[in-house]
């Protein structure tokens, strides 16, 4: 609980790689909250907005003494960040019934530790990739820039590019299947 | 899915989103193009791609948490 009262102290001092910490360890669980949402808005925009939320309320975010306070304001703040994209689409009642139903049905959220045999896995796997694929999965990688700009760096055509993230991203699945690891089930919530 | 759909959902897997004039981080423009499976898609193969990444990435950091900390820069 002292580790969590030190980083929170320092999120709220305005230190983003603090930030940058927290918000790595709890991106996957936050992203799990938004798996009922998944085909009623773009969860990705949202779970950088709620992040981005998070962080600008940090400075006056009190902790309430009990386990994973940030964590669970930021699955509130990312579930109604969702909701109000999604009443700007005129849902109708039985899509918001059901969400809600889903939305109830969903535990405590936890953060989930690095799972360092995975990351040795990808590492590995990452070593075999053919040149094109891994280039372009490194470009992706980088996080900031529109895809235009990413395939133009790498002088592919936008397509080209977009195939070669693909086949980067299914021969590491693969890779990662033949070294026993098989993503979907590490990744289950 | 066809083709065609596949290359919106690889676009959409993406963490580069603009910013509306109000700040608020916008949906990417090909999400609305895709149908509900697309959109399923897109988002499972995002949760992968991205615990890939972590993966990768020396500070653990997948490419939605650095378009988030370019945010706050």
């Amino acid at each position: 609980m002292q580790a969590e009262r030190d980083q929170l102290a320092r999120i709220s001092a305005g230190d983003a790689a603090a930030f940058g910490q927290w918000a790595s360890s709890v991106e996957s669980s936050l992203r799990q909250t938004l798996r009922p949402f998944a085909t009623l808005c773009d969860t990705e925009a949202v779970l950088q907005e709620a992040l981005l939320r998070v962080w600008q309320v940090a400075p006056r975010f009190v902790h309430d003494g009990r386990p994973n306070a940030l964590l669970r304001f930021a699955v509130t703040t990312t579930r109604n960040v969702a909701l109000s994209e999604l009443r700007k689409t005129n849902p109708t009642p039985t899509e918001v019934e059901a969400l809600h139903r889903a939305l109830d049905a969903q535990g405590e959220v936890q953060p989930l530790a690095p799972d360092p045999k995975l990351r040795a896995a990808i590492s590995k796997c990452r070593e075999k990739l053919p040149p094109q694929p891994g280039q372009a999965l490194a470009k992706r990688l980088e996080g900031t820039g529109d895809d235009h700009a990413l395939a133009a760096a790498l002088r592919m055509s936008l397509n080209t590019f977009l195939q070669n993230v693909t086949r980067a991203r299914k021969f590491l699945a693969e890779c990662l299947k033949k070294a026993g690891v098989d993503l979907d089930l590490e990744l289950s919530p | 899915m066809t083709p065609e759909d596949a290359l919106l959902v690889e676009r959409v897997v993406s963490a580069h989103r603009e910013r509306g004039a109000d700040g608020a981080v916008k949906s990417h423009p090909n999400w609305h193009d895709l149908d509900a499976e697309g959109r399923q898609a897109a988002f499972d193969e995002t949760v992968r791609q991205r615990a890939v990444e972590r993966g990768l990435d020396l500070d653990g950091q997948s490419s939605t948490i650095k378009a988030v900390l370019a945010r706050l820069r």
